[in-house]
């Protein structure tokens, strides 16, 4: 990784933790309402699956989307505007968090209902080989939404019609409350894939570069036409599911949960199951931002201050797009009618 | 900027008024406070005052219209070339439904209004949100307005439970008058029912029907509601020679000295006074006499309070000041509401040898008093509520009565 | 005197007393065991009858709504919670080809014991798609029981009846009714599910509305007062089937009829109120029946705009005045 790149990332990563940690601040002062899903923990995942992207690949996320929209590059000021349900947000006010588009930068869009993404993207991927282009479509999704029947059949199709799809799992080990074994046979995610012979690779989501190196890898493979890629990126939360979520059904409601129920089947659970315990999570996967700092102060790219000094930069540009965002006029509902009505051009009805 | 001119609401069971005729007209300036048309009450007829200075602007709801309070007639604003540059036409519609006021406040704001609107923004610091545009641009919300999206279109009709009842009730649907809305409801239908029947006039010579003014339509509504009293009638001979000097040594009306004489007597008979209710009698306990008067809209009766307990010249002040208003056509409902005693005097049609009135809801008999001969003798006829009253009630009353006239006790 | 308790609580209460005596009764659904429910409603049922009986599912709403299918038809009593109704269109396969279906289909050879529960409606902000009432949809499907509790009391006694049921039975839980309180008196025989409840008796116009919207009704009702409008309220309880008699016997009474629903006005159940009671009483009509609706618009995120898009409290009684001229 050479030294621009390092410095990309940990620009990009820094901002998408300021830019969260302010938007949870902008939650608890009311200025943004309704589920706010934050990404700290994650960030490496969308740095580096995105940073290896070009620009005509098309995006398609989920309702924790944020840092992939600012990755992308949409500005800091539309999302913060969006999230504030602004007329100026990038789906003028009418998506809110968990909607974000950005139809310029190919940003198709965060959809909240689990398990939508593989069938846009798939129909995305379908499009692509019918007009013959050197393009490829992101599917993100989490770890819980991998049970949904959307996941196998959009795989089928996928692999069957050789589409140009990666598949991106964020597997952040919780569906909500519930952690991953409880929820899936088999919780490493990318065994899955075999059953439609689709080529697939974990990687620690809490390292930058791996899922940077791993993405162009896995679409130099799709650009050469050999059909869809799934990568698993093994990463973590620190918030909880959405801002509604404490969170606190992790290890101490977990244990305390379980002492209610018999202790001895509990016991035999726990042994097989292998619940993150808290210490295992007070350590576990090094925060990925600190580790990518940590390298870039191993390799020399920075020192101490300019570290400081991105940080303050970033914190001005998140100071940025939430005073754009409070300033920013409300929409009206004729800017609803005009969305709701965008595609009949204008037609009268009679 | 204009400011919207309302159909105000000036009594207790208005629900529409009559815009009689506007004073002003587009473009004239008015000054806060200045009378700009006259509108009729279900009891009189009202002016309109500016409620700020500016210039009258259209659209004027048309003269002779009925309207249901607090729509828009028209508007106030704030110069001349505004107030000129009317785009506009002229409201057409009397009596629009309510419904129909509502769904006109969604309609997009008029050209005039809208460039008003941004030459107001342009000015900055002045400009207004548009929360505080005129009453009737304000829009409704926008679940109320597709609610009323689907509301009958056509005004009109008659609803199905009027149906039902015009078809239970045997009425014949000709004869009934929809309401301010144009629509015959089971009220009307009831109504039609409950009255007497209307003239069949297929074999009649042509007419043309005019509405009655609004006071008429209501004294033929309260004539109407009368004939559930039973009644009965009594007359007596009085010479008033007496009577008529005194009023014309004191230069007092004839009239205003009947009241006094019969007020007094009232006071000493007082079932006279008293009035049949659902719950029983009602005893008053002052003598309020009403006189009925002549008007060209029909018949009024200004209301004389406590007539036997003040002075005489202080009454015959209060009957100047009613009378100007009777004529001015300025009475409220405190004038001419709420008598227990009626006076009804025809004594300056000599050739009327005698006749009786109807007592009105309220009050247990009404004196009829007729010309005098010339012996000076005239007939005084008393109708009353045999509910409160009986013959020999009555008789004593008009002994008692007589005696004073014909004595001329007035203080 | 019964105790004030949260709306939630009432649904857990109902469940628990239920489980604890009828042991074919299970629950299934995403973090309903150890999370408790996103609405609490199934809190402290997992330790106290385990991971059978309680069971988290991963997110796979047609299938696990299936399972519930598949075990009702061999005599069990499955409890599945979608997490919100915006999800139970994916399980809208299980719910309409299979669960209304499978009982007709055999010739009436089988139990359905589904209890279907989602909350719905639109709560704060939370977006287009998850802001949904189904309503409309569901009501369309013959072979279901739906029910609309809007009261702590009603959810305790709809919840229970439902669950006994061998009827499939969707209740429809308002979001933002989780936390609205009421007493609950577990002795007080419950009323047929399906009947409608008079909130206030009033002479002048009917006013008809179910779960959130039946309470605005009520406030707008007391607010109509000073206006010498003196409103009725009837609280539906169920929307499948309806209790037309209780509808069409107070618009006999007042002759005037306002409905308001949250779901969508176009094709929603206002119209189907509206239809049937038009046809039943129009002889008793004094005015066209009036449907006050949410707007026929997905929601917006913008809280101002959510806000316009369903009836308010004001709404209602500017509504309720349009009815008089
Ligand atoms: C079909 C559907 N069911 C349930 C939900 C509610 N829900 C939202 S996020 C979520 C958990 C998803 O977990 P995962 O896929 O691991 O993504 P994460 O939130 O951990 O990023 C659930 C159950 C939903 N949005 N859509
Ligand atoms: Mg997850």
């Amino acid at each position: 990784m050479d030294r621009d790149q390092a410095l990309a990332f940990l620009h990009d990563m820094t901002l998408a933790r300021a830019f969260e940690e302010r938007a949870a601040q902008e939650y608890m002062q009311g200025n943004i309402a309704g589920f706010l899903h934050l990404y700290p923990g994650e960030e490496a995942v969308a740095v580096g699956v995105l940073h290896a992207c070009e620009a005509s690949d098309y995006i398609v996320t989920t309702y924790r989307e944020h840092v992939h929209a600012l990755v992308r590059g949409v500005p800091a000021e539309e999302v913060m505007a969006e999230l504030f349900g602004k007329s100026h947000g990038c789906s003028r006010g009418m998506g809110g968090s968990m909607h974000l588009f950005d139809a310029e930068r190919r940003f198709m869009g965060g959809y909240a209902i689990v398990g939508e993404t593989y069938p846009v993207a798939v129909g995305i991927g379908y499009g692509i080989v019918l007009k013959d282009l050197p393009e490829a479509v992101i599917c993100f999704f989490g770890d819980g939404a991998v049970n949904q029947g959307t996941f196998h059949e959009s795989l089928n199709m996928a692999a069957l019609w050789k589409l140009p799809v990666l598949f991106v799992c964020e597997n952040n080990q919780y569906q909500i409350g519930t952690e991953i074994h409880r929820h899936s046979a088999v919780p490493e995610v990318y065994k899955r894939a075999s059953a439609y012979r689709i080529p697939a690779e974990r990687v620690d989501g809490m390292d930058v570069l791996k899922v940077y190196e791993a993405t162009q890898h896995a679409l130099q493979q799709i650009r050469a036409g050999t059909g869809p890629q799934l990568i698993e990126c093994v990463t973590y939360r620190f918030r909880g599911h959405s801002m509604a979520d404490p969170g606190s059904y992790r290890p101490p409601v977990e244990v305390k949960a379980f002492q209610q129920v018999d202790p001895v089947e509990m016991a035999l659970r726990e042994l097989s199951l292998a619940y993150p315990s808290p210490e295992q999570i007070a350590t576990a996967g090094p925060d990925c931002l600190l580790r990518l700092r940590e390298y870039c102060l191993d390799q020399g790219h920075l020192h101490e201050e300019s570290i400081k000094d991105l940080e303050q930069k970033v914190q001005a540009e998140v100071e940025a797009a939430v005073q754009f965002a409070l300033e920013c006029p409300e929409p009206t509902m004729d800017d609803a009618w005009d969305a709701l009505l965008c595609n009949r051009n204008g037609e009268v009805l009679t | 900027m204009k400011h919207p001119i309302t159909m105000p609401v000036l009594s207790d069971t208005m629900e529409t008024g009559r815009l009689v005729r506007w004073l002003k007209k587009p473009g004239d300036s008015i000054k806060k406070g200045e009378v700009i048309a006259e509108v009729e009450s279900d009891k009189a007829l009202m002016e309109l005052e500016a409620f700020q200075d500016g210039f009258l602007a259209g659209p004027l709801a048309q003269e002779n219209s009925d309207i249901p309070v607090k729509t828009v007639i028209g508007w106030i604003a704030e110069s001349r070339e505004e107030a000129l540059a009317e785009a506009p036409q002229p409201e057409t519609k009397p009596a629009p439904e309510p419904s129909k006021a509502t769904s006109e406040a969604a309609a997009p704001v008029p050209a005039a209004e809208e460039a008003q609107l941004k030459v107001e923004s342009q000015t900055g610091p002045g400009a207004l949100p548009p929360a505080s545009q005129p009453a009737t641009f304000q829009a409704s919300s926008p679940v109320l307005q597709a609610a009323l999206s689907a509301r009958p279109t056509e005004s009109g009709g008659m609803t199905p439970l009027a149906r039902e009842l015009v078809q239970e009730l045997d009425i014949d649907p000709q004869t009934l008058a929809p309401g301010a809305d144009g629509v015959i409801r089971a009220r009307q239908v009831l109504a039609a029912a409950l009255s007497a029947p209307a003239p069949d006039l297929r074999y009649s010579a042509d007419y043309e029907i005019k509405r009655p003014s609004g006071l008429r339509e209501k004294i033929a509504e309260n004539m109407a509601a009368t004939t559930a009293t039973p009644m009965f009638q009594l007359t007596a001979r009085v010479h008033l020679t007496k009577l008529h000097d005194l009023a014309k040594q004191r230069e007092l009306s004839l009239t205003l000295l009947m009241a006094r004489v019969s007020a007094v007597t009232v006071q000493k008979h007082p079932l006279v006074n008293a009035v049949w209710t659902p719950k029983g009698l009602a005893w008053r306990k002052q003598v309020d006499v009403a006189i009925a008067v002549d008007t060209p809209d029909g018949l009024i009766s200004p209301v004389l309070r406590d007539v036997a307990g003040r002075p005489l010249e202080e009454l015959a002040e209060d009957w100047r000041i009613l009378k100007d208003k009777t004529q001015r056509r300025r009475l409220q409902p405190s004038d001419y509401e709420g008598a227990g005693f009626y006076l009804s005097n025809l004594g300056v049609f000599p050739r009327v040898l005698w006749f009786d009135a109807i007592v009105p809801l309220g009050a247990s008999a009404i004196l009829a008093v007729a010309a005098a001969d010339k012996a000076g003798r005239c007939a005084l006829t008393i109708s009353c509520d045999h509910r409160v009253l009986a013959g020999a009630d009555a008789a004593r009353f008009m002994e008692d009565l007589s005696e004073a006239i014909e004595k001329a006790q007035v203080d | 005197m019964a105790d004030e308790i949260f709306y939630w609580q009432a649904l857990n209460r109902a469940l628990d007393e239920l489980m604890a005596v009828d042991e074919a009764i299970f629950i299934l659904g995403e973090d309903v065991g150890l999370y408790g429910g996103s609405y609490r409603v199934t809190e402290g049922l997992y330790a106290k009858y385990g991971e059978w009986r309680v069971r988290d599912t991963p997110i796979s709403e047609g299938s696990f709504t299936g399972l519930g299918v598949g075990a009702a038809l061999m005599g069990m009593r499955p409890v599945v919670e979608i997490m919100t109704v915006n999800f139970a269109l994916l399980a809208l396969d299980a719910i309409i080809n299979m669960a209304a279906k499978v009982p007709f289909m055999s010739g009436g050879a089988f139990p359905m014991g589904l209890t279907v529960r989602m909350p719905g409606g639109v709560a704060k902000q939370l977006a287009a798609q998850h802001s949904q009432r189904l309503e409309h949809t569901l009501m369309n499907v013959p072979g279901l029981r739906i029910v609309v509790p809007a009261t702590p009391q009603d959810a305790y006694w709809q919840l229970k009846q439902a669950v006994l049921s061998d009827e499939p039975v969707i209740v429809l839980e308002h979001e933002l009714l989780y936390f609205s309180k009421g007493q609950v008196d577990e002795t007080l025989p419950p009323p047929p599910p399906h009947r409608a409840l008079c909130r206030r008796q009033g002479r002048d116009l009917t006013i008809i509305a179910y779960s959130k919207m039946a309470a605005l009704a009520e406030q707008a009702a007391e607010k109509l007062v000073a206006q010498g409008i003196d409103a009725e309220v009837i609280d539906l309880r169920s929307l499948s089937p309806i209790d037309w008699h209780t509808c069409a016997e107070s618009v006999a009474r007042t002759h005037r009829l306002l409905i308001v629903e949250e779901d969508c006005r176009f094709a929603g159940a206002g119209a189907e109120i509206a239809a049937t009671l038009t046809e039943r009483c129009f002889t008793q009509l004094e005015v066209a029946p009036l449907r006050l609706g949410g707007l026929d618009i997905p929601t917006p995120y913008n809280g101002r705009l959510e806000a316009q898009t369903i009836p308010q409290v004001e709404d209602i009684v500017a509504a309720a005045k349009q009815l008089f001229n």
